[in-house]
């Protein structure tokens, strides 16, 4: 097939992880990836080129030129994550915009995937708590508000090309090395937890998540997709899992824990709180059916690994414990 | 990977004391994306089994696994949906996953965990696709005299799995509250032409003829 592959947010975790597993299948030519920081692990014949997707002309020009035929579209950022709110939301419209734009108007695009997420779904209502694709996205947060217009962006390339764009809706991709705030938050000493309720969350492996989107590829999937490992968690049962303690909070002091989170080291972002206090869960049947991906690593196995990762030891005790 | 998973889909023995309690503080007891929490639903089975007592007919006309819809008639109250449970736990030795949390800080959660799921119809479509034995209570008849429609929201997932009719009847004093219950499963209802799933007037049609045979059973001796 030899197709022309790029990869958008190359230098993040999962970005770097489907570049490895698509570098390796047959049906790649050319595997180029763009990011604003570098790919976090070896890549043995995928180019990188670092742009920052803030700089739109730049990045639209050098994908124009580049002229891919499949867009792994990975320059989806989390907030509180690598960056702020507000940085993550200008470097998701931008990268979104100028990639897609300049990929649909080369002529030689035949697909799209795309990274997305539960959170378009907003928080479990009375009437839906484990949502199916066939659900009507209400985010109620600013990052599922923003992955609605990736996939709102998409579906605009797929009308103008007639090409299928895939969405892989994945659950909180949460793992030792994975930059992500709900991670961060449960590994501190004391992890906040509703007072009044203790919702299920699943979320999801990094390898899976990447296993999800390089299959998405091969069997050119269409439409959105939920990605969600297997089982669920309570937050005061990933607290206990972890040997953490639950600190109940009551529903108007959020804002108060939110800072003192931050101060502690795990910045809460709005998403956060809302799975904490609401959950966020999804129905992975299309992905087991037509992705054959029935074998996720379950939640509570994905809890297990973060928590099994050593703690951060400062240099100097390091060396102290050493002599 | 994971060794100290419950059956999500079957009742188990409750462990020891010691060891259920050690497993609750660190954590190490399943939850699945619905809520259920298989630990605790098996430490309360015990209570529910001596608080409600069953006679059975019919049993084997609860599916041993896979996906399945129980359709019972219901009073006022929850006696109903406990009988019902309690009788497919005898028959089967699955969870009954009761159509109808209701959406309240603590008692949705509580119910929840023992297993109960909302009365929505991608709720009750995603707990079918899981594989799970789902149980819709009619609509209330408030003096237990017959069977109600099933809730319109859930009439539609009612196309993609087999159907299973159950009556729920009083037996002893008071409604049942002081006494037992008899709980009859009759055979699966089907429709005599083909159909889609998730089609409409299929789903309309299978609204009727369960109403019918809970009907039927309820006024069989």
């Amino acid at each position: 097939m030899n197709a022309r592959v790029l990869v958008t947010g190359m230098g993040g975790e999962l970005g770097t992880r489907v570049a490895q597993l698509i570098e390796a299948r047959e049906w790649a030519g050319d595997v180029v990836g763009v990011d604003f920081v570098p790919p976090r692990r070896r890549l043995r014949r995928a180019e990188f080129r670092r742009i920052d997707p803030r700089d739109r002309d730049r990045l639209a020009a050098f994908v124009e030129e580049y002229a891919p035929n499949i867009v792994a579209h990975f320059g989806v950022y989390e907030p509180a994550s690598r960056m702020t709110p507000a940085s993550a939301r200008e470097r998701t419209e931008a990268c979104t915009a100028a990639t897609l734009s300049a990929a649909a108007s080369t002529g030689v695009l035949e697909y799209v995937v795309l990274r997305s997420g539960l959170e378009v779904y907003g928080p479990p209502t009375a009437r839906v708590s484990v949502p199916d694709e066939d659900a009507v996205p209400a985010p109620t947060t600013a990052y599922g508000r923003s992955l609605l217009a990736v996939e709102a962006a998409a579906k605009g390339v797929a009308l103008r090309c007639g090409v299928p764009v895939g969405a892989l809706r994945y659950a909180p991709v949460m793992g030792s090395h994975v930059p992500s705030p709900l991670g961060r938050m449960l590994r501190l000493p004391v992890v906040p937890v509703s007072a009044v309720s203790d919702p299920p969350f699943s979320v999801l492996h990094p390898d899976d998540a990447a296993i999800a989107m390089v299959t998405a590829i091969e069997r050119r999937l269409d439409g959105p997709c939920n990605v969600v490992g297997g089982g669920a968690a309570t937050p005061w049962q990933a607290a206990r899992l972890g040997g953490r303690v639950p600190l109940p909070v009551a529903p108007g002091l959020w804002g108060l824990v939110g800072r003192a989170s931050e101060v502690a080291g795990a910045a809460l972002a709005p998403h956060v709180v809302d799975l904490i206090r609401h959950g966020c869960t999804g129905d992975g049947s299309r992905a087991r059916e037509e992705l054959g991906l029935g074998d996720l690593t379950s939640t509570q196995d994905v809890l297990r690994e973060l928590f099994d990762w050593a703690d951060v030891v400062a240099i100097a005790r390091a060396g102290e414990q050493a002599a | 990977m994971t060794t100290d998973t419950l059956d999500a889909d079957r009742i188990v023995r409750p462990e020891a004391p010691w060891a259920a309690l050690r497993r609750r503080f660190s954590g190490r007891y399943p939850v699945d994306p619905f809520g259920l929490d298989p630990q605790l639903a098996d430490l309360c089975t015990p209570v529910f089994a001596a608080a409600v007592r069953v006679r059975i007919s019919g049993g084997e006309h609860v599916p041993a696994s896979g996906p399945a819809v129980i359709v019972s008639n219901r009073g006022f109250g929850v006696a109903e949906p406990a009988a019902l449970g309690v009788a497919v736990q005898r028959a089967s030795g699955r969870r009954l996953r009761v159509v109808g949390a209701p959406d309240l800080p603590i008692l949705g959660t509580v119910t929840r965990r023992l297993g109960a799921i909302s009365s929505s119809s991608p709720d009750v479509t995603s707990a079918l696709r899981a594989g799970h034995l789902v149980g819709i209570p009619l609509a209330p008849t408030w003096l237990r005299t017959g069977a109600g429609d099933a809730p319109l929201a859930v009439a539609r997932a009612l196309t993609v799995a087999p159907i299973v009719p159950a009556a729920v009847r009083a037996v002893g004093r008071f409604g049942g509250m002081i006494g037992s219950w008899e709980v009859t499963f009759g055979s699966m209802v089907t429709l005599p032409d083909p159909y889609a799933a998730n089609d409409p007037l299929a789903a309309a049609r299978f609204t009727d003829a369960m109403r019918r045979a809970v009907a039927a059973l309820l006024d069989s001796p």
